[in-house]
């Protein structure tokens, strides 16, 4: 045990003791001994420091040299103010955009979910890719057929939604996204509740009491985790519900919602169309493996069981869909379509990292060459090759923390951008933070920098004279160390390339989707959500209710029009909003089947309010409803496409596939729009008046001045006809396009976030580079001026040294990103090649800035002073 | 020109120290300054231990386990750290005056070499 000070000094005063009984014993004089004593033992505190270090473990005073070490790092980067800061904060981009990126791909990817055994939890779904739907869901016949058929599943939990008008909690009537499911779904799901109880076998059926579960995010956020919910009745949209628990944080899927309710809340899942029809399919269908099946096994059974099931009901199956059975395990379904994505990024980040070590490495191997004089100094002075790697590691490791640190403040707000970004494709992005992993990677990424850069100089070696290197003052650079300086410059020239390539292609992208031409007009119309309470379907109450609500809405000032329809254009799901029609005068081609048309319920003045023109007939009316004669009205292509004559008007269609037809007389054409696709796509649209068929439920409001103006005298004029109604997302067509835009745009700020970083910090590698060069060959410039160069021929000369580094990075990167896109293409089909634009963009842009970064250390070059050049050596 | 008691005095060689120490207490227990008057006594004055290198040996030496310290009283009627060898430190000791009798062998043949044979 080492002793302590205490001890030591005991010991010391022991010794003193001694020392001064024995010369009193001797006969000296009292005082004259003490002093005696203490001038023989010499420095007391010194000794008592050196037995100290005796005790001393080994390892402290390899510590302490280190810690000596980082403080000469300290001081002599201090010292190089301009150079620190900007490779602290070029490593921090690189860590930072890394440390930000893995936290996401981390969250989505790697953290298991909370599901038990999720790997034994499936989604099962329907795809038809005849007619490009991946996910077609099911019908409750279709999941009774595969229930009762199926021995590999222990048991099935079926969800799908409904929007619900919710009462209670003391608070505004709102409308929320329910889920509705079976009894068995949270034990498929493998949930727990983390209040009360969840859904069991005992609340299925028609007869069972109302009852919903609570999401933890809506209890939460909204209830501000109040335990006393638990019991409290609600009203939900026609009836009462009781609540009984709160569901434990978990992914939201399929949909994110507010609650899950059993069967009986929801009247449309008890009705008739819900039970019997083979094609209402609205139901999404989780599986849990029986005891001893395996995936495989699953498949084969459910496929063949999915098969017959199709062979015994043909009509509910058009072979032109190509109806087929999908099954994956829950963890790959809610993470696959962010794996690419992801990857991608994560493959964006880890190049901007490449290109922000290289640029560090060009600085640091830079300054190594301008201290290479205090380098061989400290080897004469005898530090070892191990010394100076020492020094020039702790160098490098401070600037590397400091790099991480930096990077990791930069991270937290990077991370809110990537899981908000991320969630678009997975709900788990959400869950993405800053944690003690994120810490790790930040932690490895800069020290494998540190020790990557303490590698990159060139240690003064050995076998040359120290002398040489000691009196020679000014700098010189070997080729090795020059070519070295250019590879990194041109890495980072080709890395940069590639990443502002690809921002260019996401760019160009968004810009054609922002602006291309969609039919509406876009600035003037306030598109609103008015849902119905799921009271009744299509009920006269609700048809009368917009009737006066438009009316009143009308006369409100500042409203040029109002109008009523069932979907906001690329807002809404109109998935199911599409029907075979038969038409009067056209018949099918041999084999072909009835065409497949957007079905668009819509209120007079609908096509006035939007801005869409009418090309021929008239427009719905008020006089248009049940007891009148049945009418309909078509867009441009359809009537083209039909009836080439240009006699579509007075003709007839009726629904394909549906018992007896009900033909109803084409009275108008409109101009083409497409409420699907943000980039307007051919299409075949009907178009019904509101009071002979479907439910209103959006309002849109055309407006003089500022639409946005209005929401408040629209919300109140809704209110005052009735007082429970909801009224939400009141928002421009312009702005609802902005909206549906937003993961491209995202994708596209993402990447130019990530491109703009990589130019800048090429940039000032490049730049750097040049900068170097030059000034280590001050004398060459003066040699060259003293025998007749002009100042201007040295400036290009180095612009030209700056352009090659610049050609052949751009050339690599080139090569670099068309292998990659055709990498890309392999394993994503979407992927394609860059458009010619943006690459030449990127090396425009690329081209100019290293020019324009090489034009300060050229002009330096060309103002060189030529005595004092010739004398600096 | 006289000489001073110092100048008569040797300067200790390097690694000897220990061994000195050592064989000091081999007679017995003994405290840091009875050690450093039994090394300048045996030595007729000729070695005087500095007690700045004396006590961190004496540390040295525990912290390696050839030596163990206890408190005890000394003449001086104070508490004294009394060092005693241990039975490693015992070894230790014949390891070291071993090799100290070879180098003062090997010393000697190179110093006084005897006179060559004809």
């Amino acid at each position: 045990m080492p002793p302590d000070w205490n001890e030591l000094d005991e010991e010391i005063r022991g010794h003193l003791a001694l020392s001064i009984k024995e010369r009193i014993e001797r006969g000296e004089d009292p005082e004259a001994a003490r002093l005696a004593a203490l001038k023989e033992f010499g420095n007391v505190l010194a000794t008592r420091d050196s037995i100290r270090s005796v005790w001393r473990p080994r390892w402290l005073d390899h510590a302490e040299a280190v810690a000596r070490d980082i403080r000469i790092a300290l001081r002599s980067l201090l010292r190089a103010k301009g150079l620190t800061s900007t490779v602290v904060v070029t490593l921090a981009l690189g860590i930072g955009a890394n440390a930000a990126i893995f936290s996401v791909v981390r969250s989505v990817l790697l953290r298991p979910l909370v599901n038990r055994e999720a790997d034994r939890l499936l989604y099962i779904r329907q795809t038809a890719r005849g007619i490009g739907t991946e996910n077609l869901t099911f019908s409750m016949p279709e999941i009774g057929d595969l229930e009762s058929r199926a021995t590999t599943i222990s048991t099935f939990g079926d969800f799908s939604t409904v929007d619900f008008t919710l009462i209670a909690f003391g608070r505004e009537p709102r409308v929320v996204t329910a889920g509705v499911v079976n009894g068995s779904f949270f034990e498929v799901m493998g949930l727990r509740p983390v209040l009360g109880r969840l859904l069991n076998a005992g609340d299925d059926g028609p007869k069972a009491a109302g009852v919903v579960v609570l999401t933890h995010r809506f209890w939460t956020a909204v209830l501000d985790s109040d335990p006393g919910v638990i019991g409290k009745t609600i009203r939900l949209g026609p009836g009462m519900a009781t609540v009984v628990g709160v569901l434990e944080p978990s992914v939201p899927y399929p949909a994110e919602t507010q609650l899950i309710a059993n069967v009986v809340t929801s009247p449309h899942h008890l009705g008739a169309t819900m039970v019997t029809e083979r094609t209402h399919r609205m139901t999404e269908l989780f599986g849990r493996l029986a005891e001893g099946a395996t995936l495989e096994g699953a498949r084969a059974e459910l496929a063949s069981v999915h098969a017959s099931m199709m062979r015994a009901h043909p009509e509910a199956y058009s072979a032109r869909a190509q109806v087929q059975l999908q099954v994956t395990t829950f963890p790959e379904q809610i993470a696959s379509p962010a794996r690419t994505i992801l990857l991608v990024l994560l493959a964006a980040a880890a190049v901007v990292f490449v290109i922000a070590c290289s640029n560090v490495a060009n600085l640091i191997l830079g300054r190594s060459v301008r201290r290479e004089a205090e380098l061989v100094l400290r080897a004469a002075l005898g530090a070892g090759t191990g010394a100076l790697r020492r020094t020039l590691l702790a160098e490098s490791l401070v600037l590397c923390a400091a790099g991480a640190v930096l990077g990791l403040v930069l991270a937290g707000p990077l991370v809110t951008v990537a899981s908000r970004y991320a969630a678009r494709f997975s709900v788990r992005a959400l869950e993405a933070t800053v944690d003690s992993s994120v810490l790790w990677l930040a932690a490895g990424l800069a020290l494998l920098a540190s020790v990557l850069l303490a590698y990159v100089p060139r240690l003064p070696s050995s076998d040359r004279s120290g002398g040489l290197g000691l009196a020679a003052g000014s700098l010189r650079m070997t080729p090795g160390t020059n070519r070295r300086l250019q590879i990194f410059a041109m890495t980072q020239i080709a890395c940069s390339f590639v990443l502002l390539v690809g921002a260019g292609m996401l760019v160009a992208t968004l810009n054609a989707l922002q602006t291309a031409h969609t039919g509406y007009d876009m600035r003037q119309v306030l598109a609103i959500d008015v849902p119905p309470s799921a009271t009744g379907v299509g009920d006269a109450k609700t048809l009368d209710f917009f009737q006066e609500a438009t009316r009143r809405i009308g006369e409100l000032p500042g409203v040029q029009g109002v109008a009523a329809g069932m979907i906001v254009p690329w807002r809404d799901p109109s998935a199911g909003l599409k029907f075979q029609f038969a038409f009067e005068g056209y018949q099918p081609a041999d084999g072909e089947e009835d065409p497949t048309c957007r079905f668009r319920p819509v209120s007079p003045r609908f096509f006035a309010v939007l801005g869409v023109p009418l090309l021929a007939g008239r427009d719905f009316t008020d006089g248009d409803h049940n007891d009148t004669e049945l009418v309909a009205i078509v867009n441009q292509s359809l009537a083209q496409r039909l009836f080439p004559d240009g006699d579509a008007v007075n003709r007839h269609l009726w629904f394909a596939s549906r018992g007896k037809p009900r033909p109803r007389r084409i009275v108008g054409i409109v101009a083409d729009v497409d409420d699907e696709n943000v980039v307007q796509e051919p299409s075949l649209t009907v178009y019904y008046p509101l009071r002979q068929m479907g439910l209103p439920s959006r309002l849109f409001v055309r407006a003089g001045g500022d639409p946005y103006a209005l929401v408040p005298a629209v919300t109140r004029t809704i209110r005052r006809i009735s007082a429970d109604q909801g009224v939400e997302r009141p928002t421009t067509l312009e702005d609802v396009r902005a909206q549906v835009l937003t993961p491209e745009r995202l994708n596209a700020f993402v990447f130019s976030a990530f491109g703009g970083i990589a130019l800048l910090i090429a940039v000032v590698g490049v730049a750097g580079v040049l900068a170097f060069s030059v000034s280590t060959r001050t004398r060459e410039f003066g040699v060259r001026l003293a025998v007749g160069s002009t100042p201007s021929q040295l400036l290009a000369r180095v612009l030209k040294e700056g352009a090659a580094i610049v050609t052949a990075g751009i050339t690599a990167g080139a090569v670099a990103s068309y292998v990659l896109a055709r990498l890309a293409s392999m394993y994503v089909g979407s992927a394609r090649l860059p458009g010619v634009l943006p690459a030449v963009g990127a090396a425009a842009v690329l081209g100019a800035a290293a020019v324009i970064a090489s034009l300060i250390p050229a002009a330096r070059a060309s103002r060189v002073d030529v005595l004092q050049a010739l004398r600096s050596d | 020109m006289t000489k001073t008691p110092d100048d008569r005095r040797l300067d200790l060689l390097q690694g000897t120290l220990d061994m000195l120490i050592l064989r000091t207490l081999q007679w017995g227990p003994c405290h840091g300054h009875g050690i450093g008057q039994a090394i300048r006594a045996q030595s007729d004055d000729l070695l005087r231990v500095e007690t700045g290198s004396l006590y961190p040996a004496l540390h040295r030496l525990v912290k390696r386990g050839w030596l163990k310290a206890d408190w005890g009283i000394s003449e001086a009627n104070q508490r004294a750290k009394y060092y005693r060898l241990t039975s490693a430190g015992k070894a230790q000791l014949l390891r070291e005056r071993d090799r100290w009798s070879q180098l003062v062998h090997a010393m000697g043949l190179i110093m006084n070499p005897a006179p060559r044979k004809e």
